[in-house]
């Protein structure tokens, strides 16, 4: 299965890192009732092998509440992007042993104390997000297999605290939880604890698993910062069912709740929980299309039908073609696709054509597929909404607007018949997470690429000095949900536009040119005589480098990869759409 | 004095860790000596020389380490008592 990584070894990489490759900054506080310096450098460079440079922040040594509690800290002075908050079971074990009143009381008091932390952080720090670690399964059990029973023993303190952090971050949508209990089960208790090392060096855990812990870390950082699985392509002959659909036919093929089809309809099963959380699937075969979709159509045990696939290509093209007509048709970037294929010719291949795309190697014995996939978490996402779970559908709803669109005379007929309704406001609590989510996702149609996590956004909703607006849109044919964010900021004369992000999803239908003509117009009703714009340049979005000059704005600054626009308010002609805007219930 | 054997694997074990490809181990060479050989390293050392030689120290003895022949010694005693 996958490997470790290497403790020594990235110590040692973590003295020879250049800033030259890094193309992101992050700055990272790490608090902690463990010593975390041996931990520092790991942290380092993973994040720095997935091209980010990290400025850390090492809290004092258990002092952290304390630290946290002052608004003239060490911590706040460093203005950490997030902050880290590591409580290992050891320090637990000791304040356990030190307690005057019973177990439940302890814990009680403990959970207090935790939440109090992440209070003073979102007080001092409103932009941080805040990882709040687990309480790692102590090896005692005073009472055996009853320990479970007894509310008052330390592990069932440590199990009631971990339930309790998760249901209080519930409710702080600036905590997000780093889950080191699931980190030292899966590796192995055993192996984890280290007494000697705690009592000597104050680790948490044995060395060799401090990587994995950091590796969790990281992966919730880089999702912080976008990266995100959005489709998993899927090949079909012996990734989805066992044997070859075009020879062995619908009743031939491997797949059925038991036996020796079931590796496969675990697969399946698999794939499907992940297309209710929002990851899209797409299919890219080599079989004929009436093959491919016989087992979807009639067999009685596939779990994913046709309608779970948004984008079906079977056919004899080379499958990095098939990848590339899929990015297209769901406008998403490759570097958010998966590819599962159990070919390893189909495999390397994709990987030398698009190497952007996530092409993890399969083992060979299909029992092991859906284990050696978890085991890479790949999935990982700091925020879950309502949009997630309609996502599969969004798409199909538009794959039947573009078979339309071949029905109308021009794209204008067209873009009237969908009866277009917009919603604008300002964001509200209800949409947060959508909010955020997009801020973190969308890449292409993205002016200046600011990544505001969810407690930003929020900040910015209670910012009276700031207008941040959201917006819907609906048509005939179905939802599309919430698909744009304009944030705009009055200051005396000018109306700046601050941010200007659009889901992809929803393109060259006018949404842009309905939303300029909003912000132009409600910057004459502020009585603003200017509209000023900034673009941004990054890795990916170049498709807006001119988006003001179609409005009739003056570029006044240009910098490589940085210009700034002006537009006199009186000089702007609202363009025409064929979008009506309405207000929130009507939709 | 330490055999060639285990004075070599040690020397190897610093030389990596403290990032020290020229670092030529004497016996009586303490941390304060030697550049990056800190309290955090120092633990790194220690658990990089267990498990070269897949042997484990207390958590006394590591306390009772003076100096780089005392690993040495220590090591040796731990090698000859246990076979490897």
């Amino acid at each position: 299965m996958n490997s470790r990584l290497d403790y020594a070894a990235l110590v040692r990489a973590a003295k020879r890192l250049d800033t030259i490759q890094t193309f992101s900054k992050v700055r990272l506080a790490l608090l902690s009732d463990a010593a975390t310096q041996q931990f520092v450098p790991l942290l380092r460079t993973l994040l720095h092998r997935q091209g980010v440079h990290a400025e850390i922040y090492e809290g004092a040594f258990d002092g952290f509440q304390i630290e946290t509690l002052s608004p003239a800290s060490g911590l706040y002075a460093f203005a950490p992007d997030v902050v880290i908050v590591l409580n290992a079971v050891q320090a637990l074990r000791a304040s356990y042993a030190a307690r005057t009143g019973g177990g439940r009381e302890f814990a009680e008091g403990r959970l207090g104390t935790i939440a109090s932390v992440w209070d003073a952080i979102h007080a001092h720090a409103p932009k941080a997000v805040i990882l709040q670690s687990t309480y790692v399964m102590p090896y005692e059990r005073f009472f055996g297999n009853f320990d479970r029973k007894v509310p008052d023993s330390l592990y069932a303190v440590a199990a009631w605290l971990n339930q309790r952090i998760a249901e209080e971050a519930r409710v702080r949508t600036h905590v997000l939880i780093h889950d080191v209990e699931a980190v030292a089960s899966w590796n192995g208790r055993r192996e984890w604890f280290e007494d000697r090392l705690w009592d000597m060096a104050k680790s948490f855990c044995a060395f060799s698993l401090l990587p994995e812990v950091a590796k969790n870390i990281v992966d919730i950082v880089l999702s912080l910062r976008g990266r995100v699985v959005k489709c998993v392509v899927l090949d079909l002959d012996n990734t989805l069912w066992g044997g070859v659909i075009g020879d062995d036919g619908v009743d031939g093929i491997k797949l059925n709740a038991h036996g020796d089809g079931e590796a496969f309809y675990r697969l399946q099963a698999y794939l499907k929980e992940l297309l209710k959380r929002g990851v899209l699937l797409a299919v890219a075969s080599k079989n004929e299309m009436e093959n491919a979709l016989l087992p979807f159509e009639k067999h009685p045990d596939m779990l994913l039908r046709r309608e779970d696939i948004s984008v079906f290509q079977a056919n004899w093209s080379d499958k990095a073609e098939n990848i590339r007509v899929i990015r297209q048709t769901l406008n998403i970037g490759l570097d958010s696709m998966l590819f599962l294929d159990d070919n390893p010719f189909e495999r390397s291949l994709v990987r030398g054509v698009l190497p952007e795309v996530l092409v993890p190697e399969l083992p060979e014995d299909p029992a092991d597929y859906v284990r050696a996939i978890a085991e890479l978490n790949l999935f990982e996402t700091t925020s879950f909404s309502a949009e997630d779970v309609r996502r599969a559908e969004l798409y199909r709803e538009e794959s039947v607007r573009r078979s339309e669109q071949g029905q109308y005379a021009d794209a204008d007929a067209f873009l009237k018949s969908l009866e277009m309704k917009l919603v604008a406001a300002r964001f509200d609590c209800f949409h947060l997470p959508r909010i955020a989510q997009l801020m973190q996702r969308s890449n292409q149609f993205n002016l200046t690429t600011h990544r505001y996590t969810e407690a930003e956004c929020e900040a910015l909703m209670h910012d009276p000095g700031v207008l941040p607006l959201y917006a819907k849109l609906s048509d005939r044919l179905g939802d599309h949900g919430l698909i744009g964010i304009v944030v705009l900021a009055p200051d005396g004369e000018e109306l700046v536009i601050r941010d200007w992000l659009m889901s992809c999803r929803v393109l060259a239908r006018g949404v842009e040119r309905h939303l300029m003509n909003l912000v132009v117009a409600e910057a004459q009703a502020r009585g603003c005589t200017r509209v000023c714009g900034e673009y941004i340049q990054t890795a990916k979005n170049g498709m807006v480098r001119e988006f003001f000059e179609q409005f009739g704005f003056t570029k006044i600054g240009d910098e490589p990869g940085h210009t700034l626009w002006i537009l006199p308010v009186s000089a702007y002609e609202p363009v025409a759409t064929f979008i009506a805007t309405v207000p929130e219930t009507a939709q | 004095m330490a055999n060639a054997d285990t004075h070599q694997r040690i020397e190897v074990i610093f030389r990596d860790i403290l990032d020290d490809e020229t670092l030529v181990l004497r016996p009586e060479m303490t941390a304060g000596e030697v550049e990056n050989w800190d309290s955090i390293s120092h633990i790194d050392l220690m658990v990089g020389v267990e498990r070269e030689f897949g042997l484990r120290f207390t958590t006394a003895e590591v306390a009772g380490l003076k100096n780089v022949g005392d690993l040495e010694a220590l090591v040796e005693k731990k090698r000859a008592a246990s076979g490897k």
